[in-house]
């Protein structure tokens, strides 16, 4: 064999660095750290978890810092859109007052120079000839209902200008001349409160019976399993539904209702948390120093559930909100004039033939709201399961 | 076997007993609930009530009564409608429900379980891209929205659907479409899944290694254990279509069961909620026994462990 | 000499992940001649597995062969098109895997699983194929063999299971089978009686043999040379006596350290080689043992060493066996300086 020359003074020890075996392995990441890198990663998911701590910021000081409220009516002011072609009409003293015309109700509101609503242009109806007549000063405007067209009093037909943006009612106002905007900000408050808070109520009945049966096991933890599938058979948006009729629709009925229902699924997932943890050692280390068994549960098991709980709960929530604008949806979810993402687009259904777009916010916000829980649940278990980690 | 089945009809039984008990006693929370006399109420539905249940009884009395009535089929007469039975009730709307309700389940399976197959052999291409998202849609957007915006949409503006009823037979679109919506895609989005954890599983890799056609493999291999998740889903996919049923029959005025409960509830019809809700649970019940079968059939780990 | 009926030489293959090409096969190289069986050594993530896995085909997908030849009976492996090496699969090349658990598929009863590799390798009516897989079932021991066909993988124990996996794996007469730590998961009286049934039914058949495993005390019994795998490499190459006679790089010698001597009966001490693997995607530049070798130079880190024959037929890829190299005890002092 013919070596290649090799210079004397590498064949001397390589220099060691004290614990440099140990350090070769690939650099490994404490579980925690590795499933916040994997989540900070997935944008889907992180896009979900702006849109979602936006719009709870939004639902906390929306209500606040809006001009309007939730509950005002206004019926001369009712179904404005949030925009609209506007006309102009200037009269013989050279007063030019700008209006758009609104084909839903056929109606003729005044427009300010910033865009607001000045109010509703009330003119004569002349129900024989099928036309309203307004009077601009000493301009004339016919509005022909059949055609809906504007036409001045010289024959001239009226064109529409341009857009303008809703300055006083950005998302317009519902059939009652309630502000749209000002009521979807109330919804989403209503809507992620009752999502939450019974999200929470679900998460602690959930934690409280899988951690009993899981924790005392034999036979109660039998008995108590049973009890879970029975349940688990049982429709529970039926059991929701049934509770509203008891409870009679309303805020916290709606809470108590969802709260009361969801758990199961917790249940099951604390109960196999804790069924796997109990075998493991530190667990029996702590019983046999003495720790109480509620002391256990809550340092030493919990902790480590708290992964598929996470998914669990961020799963639930969506579910929550659903079930609620559902319910809200066939008359069951809380009360006129309190507004939840349900009641508004069932109210916006009412009036879809004339207003179709009154649908698009309340679908738009109850989707996306969906969609970033969603993302979230999605890269949260994607996050937290090992055996994608390669 | 006949241990597991055996199992699965008494659980199906106790569950159904669970919840009638349920259902009985919370109606009977109601201030002025269904067995309550009542001033207001029409003098002759009164008397059919007092018939039936006997009002004066203790609690007790009138839930075995119940009971009795239910093991033969008789729901006992409705809190509203004069000379109407809660029976009839549901007799008249089970046709449309029916028919809209097994044709979503239809669309549900033949839709979903392929589309989540096509998404999962393709993964990471354009299918599996277009599926997800579709399927991602399909289970954020609530049933009601693609409900009303497919009303718009298709019957109001376009015109190629009527807005109600199903008299025409493209009628059956919208409502059908929007109840099995959320299912198609959720339904996908599990068989994509399940198939994708199917081919990572050993034997997988055995079947390969014995030389077998990749046809083969997915068909025979893969598949059929990758359904049996599936399966397990549609249970819950029937209740859940049941309780769908209740906006969509409302959003396209269909005269089905859905509407006359959400009726009754408005109508605080007690005994017909009551009754409705026990004909669901009994039908999921029956429902998810058929799974359980269907499991059976599929999965022969099952035999095994639970005739132990 | 029979010409080799396998010969493997510089086979690569990597893993392409998010977080960058892993480098599980670096340059592997053996000859395997017909009814021989070769014995695959090393710690676990030393690429033995994957190394057979590439040869197969039977890659995950992100897995890619990127170099190197397989020519098996003169056909390479590893450019063979997808229905010809599927051919060869399960027919001329049996497989074994490591988890009898769950390498066979659950749904399914074992007669199925067996006959239908038959029926997809030999044009026979089903009843010759399940009187075939009797046959098999009765050489590999299972008893009541016919009425077990109908049985599902669950109703066998561990054993019984990686029993039906060797009669699918022999259903076709292969001319090589690859176990991949067969007995790995089994019981130690069970991973006696497979092993036996292995070595049995090997020189009854006459097949060669690609054994992987763990343990070297399944390779004295069983292997008639070795190959000893380190970070994607072969570190050491010899006839299985020569092995534990005269180990010659320091990993190998670091093995037989660590597992009780098997003349001496198990009464040694066990001594671990301290350290772990390296990370297959950031490869060492130089000997990938390296980190851990207790002789390791400055020449060592930097350059990766070739194989040097430190006799005919027992190769060794380590340094000390440069000409120039330092004399260590075991390892170099016999040779010539
Ligand atoms: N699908 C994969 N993706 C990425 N890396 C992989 C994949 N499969 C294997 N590897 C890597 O390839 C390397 C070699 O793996 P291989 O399975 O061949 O090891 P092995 O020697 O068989 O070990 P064991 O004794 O544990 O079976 C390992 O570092 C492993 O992490
Ligand atoms: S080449 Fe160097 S580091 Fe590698 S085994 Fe030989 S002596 Fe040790
Ligand atoms: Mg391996």
């Amino acid at each position: 064999m013919t070596d290649s020359p090799v210079a004397p003074q590498m064949w001397e020890p390589a220099a060691r660095v004290a614990g440099a075996a140990e350090q070769i392995a690939a650099p490994s990441l404490t579980y925690w750290q590795d499933v916040r890198q994997r989540l900070w990663r997935n944008r889907t998911a992180m896009a979900g978890l702006v849109f979602i701590i936006l719009l709870v910021i939004a639902a906390i000081f929306g209500p606040m810092v809006s001009p309007h409220t939730y509950y005002d009516q206004d019926l001369k002011l009712a179904n404005i859109p949030p925009a609209f072609q506007l006309y102009e009409v200037t009269d013989g003293s050279g007063e030019t007052t700008r209006f758009f015309f609104n084909s839903g109700n056929l109606n003729i509101y005044e427009v300010t120079d910033d865009g607001r609503i000045a109010g509703l242009i009330r003119g004569k109806k002349d129900l024989i000839k099928k036309q309203t007549l307004f009077t601009f000063g000493d301009v004339e405007v016919t509005l022909h209902t059949p055609t809906q067209t504007l036409t001045r009093g010289d024959g001239v037909v009226l064109a529409p200008g341009q857009w303008q943006w809703n300055m006083s009612n950005v998302f317009g106002t519902d059939q009652l001349g309630r502000d749209v905007l000002a009521r979807q900000l109330y919804g989403a408050r209503i809507s992620l409160t009752v999502a939450f808070v019974a999200t929470l109520v679900n998460f602690f009945i959930g934690v409280f019976y899988g951690g009993i049966s899981g924790y005392l096991g034999g036979r109660i933890d039998t008995l108590m399993m049973r009890i879970v599938e029975v349940i688990a058979t049982i429709p529970l948006t039926l059991y929701v539904i049934l509770i509203m009729v008891v409870f009679n629709s309303g805020f916290f009925s709606v809470i108590i209702a969802i709260g009361s229902v969801y758990w199961v699924d917790m249940a099951r997932i604390v109960r196999g948390q804790i069924l796997t943890l109990k075998q493991q050692d530190y667990v029996a280390a702590a019983r046999t120093m003495g720790a109480s068994t509620g002391r256990i549960l809550t340092r030493h098991l919990l902790p480590n559930s708290i992964g598929p709980i996470l998914v669990a709960l961020t799963m639930l929530i969506p579910s929550a909100i659903f079930i609620e604008s559902f319910m809200s949806f066939i008359g069951l979810g809380v009360t006129p004039p309190e507004a939840s993402w349900g009641t508004l687009t069932s109210e916006a259904v009412e009036t879809l033939r004339a207003y179709p777009y009154q649908m698009f916010f309340p679908a738009a916000a109850i989707s996306l709201t969906m969609f970033a829980f969603n993302f979230l649940g999605d890269g949260l278990r994607d996050a937290l399961d090992p055996r994608l980690r390669t | 076997m006949t241990g597991y089945v055996m199992q699965r009809l008494v659980l199906m039984l106790v569950t159904l007993l669970a919840i009638i008990t349920l259902t009985f006693f919370l109606m009977h929370a109601v201030p002025g609930g269904p067995f309550v006399s009542d001033k207001m109420m029409a003098p002759e539905i009164q008397a059919a009530i007092n018939a039936k249940y006997h009002l004066d009884d203790p609690v007790w009395l009138q839930y075995l009564n119940y009971l009795k009535g239910i093991a033969s089929f008789d729901l006992g007469p409705s809190f509203k409608y004069a000379g109407m039975s809660v029976n009839e009730i549901i007799a008249e709307g089970l046709p449309t429900t029916l028919k809209v309700g097994v044709l979503a389940l239809i669309c549900v399976v033949s839709l979903g379980v392929p589309l989540g197959i096509v998404a999962a052999l393709n993964r990471n291409r354009w299918p599996d891209t277009l599926v997800m998202v579709v399927a991602t849609i399909g289970v954020a957007v609530p049933s009601y929205v693609i409900a009303t915006v497919a009303l718009y949409l298709f019957a109001l503006r376009l015109g190629w659907v009527p807005t109600f009823g199903l008299d025409d037979w493209r009628g059956y679109f919208l409502p059908v479409f929007a109840l099995s919506g959320f299912w198609i895609s959720f339904i996908a989005r599990l068989a994509r899944s399940s198939l994708l954890e199917t081919l990572q599983q050993d034997y997988m890799i055995t079947a390969k290694a014995k030389g077998l056609k990749p046809g083969q493999i997915l068909f025979k291999h893969g598949l059929r254990n990758s359904l049996i998740p599936v399966v397990t889903v549609l249970g819950p996919v029937v209740a859940n279509l049941i309780t769908g049923s209740f906006v969509i029959e409302q959003i396209f005025a269909l005269p089905g069961i859905g509407r006359h409960f959400v009726l009754s509830i408005t109508n605080r019809d007690y005994t017909a909620i009551m009754g409705i809700t026990i004909f669901y649970a009994a039908v999921l019940m029956v429902m998810i026994f058929i799974v359980d079968m269907l499991y059976l059939v599929l999965d022969p780990r099952i035999k095994y462990r639970e005739a132990r | 000499m029979t010409a080799p009926l396998l010969s493997v030489s510089d086979l690569r293959t990597s893993f392409f992940t998010s977080r960058g090409e892993v480098q599980a096969v670096r340059g592997v190289s053996f000859e395997l001649r017909p009814g021989e069986i070769l014995g695959i050594v090393g710690e676990s993530g030393s690429g033995k597995s994957i190394t057979c896995m590439s040869l197969l085909g039977l890659l995950k997908s992100n897995g890619r062969v990127i170099g190197g030849s397989a020519l098996f009976e003169g056909q390479d492996l590893l450019t063979l098109d997808d229905r010809d090496l599927r051919r060869l699969r399960g027919d001329e090349i049996g497989m074994i895997f490591q988890d009898p658990m769950t390498s066979l598929n659950p749904t399914l009863t074992v007669g199925e699983q067996v006959i239908e590799t038959i029926l997809r390798h030999r044009r026979i009516s089903r009843a010759a194929a399940r009187q075939r897989a009797i046959e098999l079932f009765e050489l590999v021991r299972i008893p009541s063999a016919a009425k077990r066909l109908r049985s599902y993988p669950h109703e066998f124990s561990g054993g019984m299971r990686q029993r039906v996996m060797i009669a699918i794996a022999l259903s076709c007469d292969p001319k090589l089978l690859i176990a991949d730590e067969p007995t790995t998961a089994l019981d130690v009286t069970i991973q006696r009686q497979v092993l036996a049934l292995l070595k049995e039914l090997q020189s009854r058949l006459g097949m060669a043999v690609i054994l992987i495993t763990h343990d070297l005390g399944v390779i004295a019994e069983t292997a008639d040379r070795v190959l000893v795998m380190y970070g994607g490499m072969v570190m050491e190459e010899a006839p299985v006596r020569r092995i534990f006679a005269r180990p010659s790089h320091p990993y190998t010698r670091g093995l037989l350290a660590s597992i009780p001597d098997l003349r001496d009966g198990a009464h040694q001490r066990l001594t671990p080689i301290p350290g772990s693997p390296p990370d297959m995607r950031h490869p060492p530049a130089g000997c990938p043992f390296a980190p851990r070798c207790t002789h390791a130079m400055a020449q060592c880190a930097n350059v990766l060493p070739p194989v040097y024959d430190v006799e005919p037929g027992h190769g060794s890829r380590c340094w000390l066996h440069h000409p120039e190299a330092p004399r260590v005890e075991g390892v170099n002092d016999r040779e010539l300086a």
